[in-house]
């Protein structure tokens, strides 16, 4: 510090010391009052725990979807899931909040998300009737949601299924526990 | 006078300095065309900030009102279409510009020392636009831009390590919604247009520190003002002039329907300038397992070369130097440019992808002619709704998923993927739904009712064509009673049947002893027997016959008592309750039956035809 050169006792040397030190811790005070609420404001997401994802519809996470009969041995039918849904200060009431693939094999029925797990698009049937197939960038998954080509990081994403006697009998319904997972990872990861 | 005033102007802000040293700063080698390109992208830019702020002040950012207020913008404002085109446009104009500019420099090599920092201030105002086009895309929160912002930012994800909280941070959580509008509107026209102004200050004034970089052989100078700024008017006016071309040409920016988070195919796209990157994830050596090498890997790899250029010169000689970086830029271009062929022929050639588009554009058309219908309208829960409470689009598609297992509508089943792959119609075993309820539909199944359109396809349910052949029903008391029947439909759903009947126009109505002695055989209406006593066969109850109360019930309780109860369990049709039914599907479905809904665009009617 050119001060330094000066005699220790000064007076002026201390008060500019003082000055230039103080003029740094309040700039410092400044810009950290705005900095740490601004950073949490903005990181607010990752910082609050449940963030804006909020769909819980039945405790549970299982939602009807379908009834055994609505479908055919081998064929697969899309439905959408119906949850309450919170988009950031809106509270929806039951409304599509994402789509499911389902397919039955006797009285078997597996669920797969349609969100497909390369980028995220909609996964939809494929042009030849045999196959998941995603508008996107192409990525091909067969009935048993094994991906049949290389675009995509893993299968499609299978979701829980239970089966629900209906009051009436012998025509359960189709529960199905709807998750998003991360895309473009080989590991199917929940999003939480 | 005038002298005086800017004389005393001077003396206060010296403003005559300031301008002739923005003015008459020497253009070294003289004034030159190939120099106007900086000038046109600041010009791009100049149209993007007054039509960005225009757009601001009737732009409204949420999920719910974004696309309606873009909608607004687009066919209801005076003007509005050209302000949005003239930004639509003049993004793409920037970006071409830009990139024209990068070129030049490239090719003049005055991205080198000792002008690497400008080089570099310019690679940063090329991220910042492209940050610009990517946050603008998602604005409209329709279909387009809903989906291409899932990809673009699931890509942000696999970033390792940071990636999947930078993308919650972008994203506002993990759904997307109100938080990322709110966000990527915070971003476009509050953070990007800042650093711009910012960033493009320290360009300006590191490039008057070194001026042009002139051909070797070019000699003496002009000042900037007149001769180059002369040129850079030009430039800009035919800058603005195409911007404003493509505007008209296109009648204003493009609108998809509104985002619907539950499509099950919409075929996401991005712009035009990401289609090459959009393509290399179409291939396998770059998905996948892989998926990092296209979407980060190499983008990254790429945008470090473009830095490092300035520092080429370092390791090789001069014209080595520069020679590579051309190539490297020249050998980007091409490859940019085939794989943007690629992504064009592909979809051209791709059967699946013009069917979802086609799907989509169904979807856009009748959003954009809902939204601007006086019945219609953009409803006050959101613009999403435009589709979701449309009878005929929400209401057709619940019918589809439904209903059309068994019953037809307008004479048609859906087609179904069968066993072999080959698509087939389903088979009817119930009623044609088109019409269920109204007047015409009645008409129609009391002249006949074992036609396939009423109860011909359906097992059991003969009543009708018995009564058919035993009625004694002469054709003007036929139209008596039919009248009678219709009057059903119009049941309010608080209505008792007693209320019902003290109506004037219900006691008085000459089909009602007709009715009685007729219908009255088989159908109960009341309790009392004042309607009928019934039980001559099994019917259901028709008080309210047509109404929304009566289909409603029919829907959720098929076999109670007052409806088909007696029909053989097999041949019962399922009830269906609010899980597998939502009260606002029922609603369209119920409007769609009795034809309550805006019909189709006439315009597009036609063109389908
Ligand atoms: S998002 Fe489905 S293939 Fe890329």
């Amino acid at each position: 510090m050119d001060g330094s050169s000066l005699t220790p006792t000064s007076p002026g040397t201390d008060r500019r010391t003082f000055h230039k030190i103080a003029s740094v811790v309040f700039g410092s005070i400044l810009g950290l009052v705005l900095t740490i609420p601004g950073a949490a404001f903005v990181l607010s997401p990752v910082l609050k725990r449940s963030g804006s994802s909020g769909d819980s519809g039945a405790d549970d996470g299982f939602r009807p979807i379908a009834k055994l009969s609505d479908l055919e041995e081998g064929i697969p039918r899309v439905f959408p899931i119906l949850g309450k849904s919170t988009d950031a200060w809106v509270r929806y009431p039951e409304e599509p909040i994402g789509s499911v693939w389902v397919i039955r094999k006797g009285k078997e029925v597996t669920a797969y998300s349609a969100e497909c797990p390369h980028l995220g698009c909609a996964v939809g049937l494929g042009p030849d009737g045999n196959s998941f197939y995603c508008p996107c960038h192409t990525s091909s998954f067969g009935f048993d949601g094994q991906a049949k080509n290389k675009i995509p990081p893993r299968g499609m994403d299978s979701l829980e299924v239970k089966l629900a006697a209906s009051p009436s009998g012998d025509d359960p319904e189709i529960l199905v526990k709807f998750l998003r997972f991360r895309t473009a990872v080989p590991e199917k990861t929940p999003l939480v | 006078m005038f002298k005086r005033l800017s004389d005393w102007l001077d003396d206060r802000t010296g403003y005559r300095h300031l301008l002739e040293e923005a003015l008459d700063e020497p253009v070294k080698g003289g004034a030159r065309w190939r120099y106007v390109f900086g000038s046109a992208v600041t010009t791009a830019f100049m149209i993007q900030l007054v039509t960005g702020v225009l757009l601001m002040t009737s732009y409204s950012p949420s999920s719910s009102t974004a696309w309606g207020s873009v909608y607004f913008i687009s066919y209801e404002m005076v003007g509005g279409w050209f302000v949005r085109g003239l930004h639509h446009f003049g993004a793409q104009a920037m970006v071409v510009l830009l990139f024209l500019h990068l070129l030049q420099v490239l090719i003049a090599g005055a991205y080198r020392s000792p002008r690497e920092v400008n080089w570099w201030l310019g690679m940063v105002l090329l991220f910042i636009t492209l940050a610009f086009s990517l946050t603008g895309y998602l604005l409209p929160w329709d279909q387009k831009g809903y989906w291409a912002t899932k990809v673009a930012t699931n890509i942000m994800g696999i970033t390792p390590v940071v990636g999947p909280y930078v993308q919650k941070v972008v994203v506002g959580g993990n759904e997307y919604g109100n938080q990322t509008l709110t966000r990527f509107y915070g971003i476009h026209v509050g953070v990007l247009p800042g650093l711009l102004v910012l960033t493009l200050a320290a360009h300006i004034a590191v490039f008057r520190r070194h001026g042009v970089t002139a051909p070797e052989k070019a000699t003496g100078s002009d000042p900037f003002w007149p001769k180059q700024v002369f040129m850079d008017t030009v430039a800009s006016l035919a800058v603005l002039g195409v911007v404003a071309f493509f505007a008209i040409a296109e009648r204003g920016a493009p609108l998809d329907a509104p985002a619907e988070p539950s499509s099950s195919d919409y075929p996401a796209r991005p712009e035009w300038y990401f289609l090459s990157l959009f393509q290399m994830l179409k291939r396998p050596e770059f998905a996948g397992e892989n998926e990092i090498i296209g979407a980060i890997i190499v983008p990254g790899a790429i945008v470090t070369a473009l830095f490092a250029f300035p520092l080429l010169d370092k390791i090789f000689p001069r014209k080595l130097g520069h020679f590579l970086a051309c190539s490297l830029v020249f050998a980007l271009v091409g490859v940019a440019g085939l794989l943007t062929m690629q992504a064009w022929k592909e979809d051209a050639a791709n059967a699946d992808f013009q069917v979802t588009r086609a799907k989509a554009d169904v979807a856009r058309k009748r959003a954009l002619f809902l939204a601007g219908h006086p019945e219609a309208g953009v409803p006050p829960e959101g613009s999403r709704y435009v589709l979701l409470n449309d009878p005929l689009y929400a209401g057709s598609s619940v019918l589809e998923r439904k209903c059309l297992s068994c019953h037809y509508y307008d004479g048609k089943g859906v087609l179904e993927r069968g066993h072999d792959g080959k698509m087939v119609m389903t088979k009817q075993i119930a009623a044609d739904l088109k019409g269920f309820g109204t007047r015409p539909w009645l008409e129609g199944l009391l002249a006949n009712p074992s036609d396939a359109k009423y109860f011909g396809s359906t097992p059991q349910l003969s009543g009708m064509a018995q009564w058919k052949k035993t009625t004694k029903l002469k054709p003007d008391e036929l139209k008596t009673v039919t009248d009678f029947v219709a009057e059903f439909a119009k049941v309010g759903d608080e209505e008792t049947i007693d209320d019902w009947l003290s109506r004037n126009e219900i006691s008085e109505h000459p089909g009602l002893e007709l009715f009685k002695k007729d219908c009255g055989r088989c159908h109960t209406v009341d309790a009392e027997g004042i309607l009928g006593e019934g039980g001559e066969v099994e019917a259901p109850n028709l008080f309210g016959w047509g109404s929304p109360r009566w289909v409603r019930r029919m829907i959720r309780h098929p076999n109670a008592a007052d409806r088909y109860g007696y029909l053989e369990e097999k041949d019962q049709m399922p009830g269906f309750g609010q899980t597998e039914l939502s009260d606002r599907e029922m609603s369209v479905l119920i409007r769609l039956f009795s034809g309550q809904y805006v019909p189709d665009d006439p315009a597009t009617a036609a063109a389908g035809h």
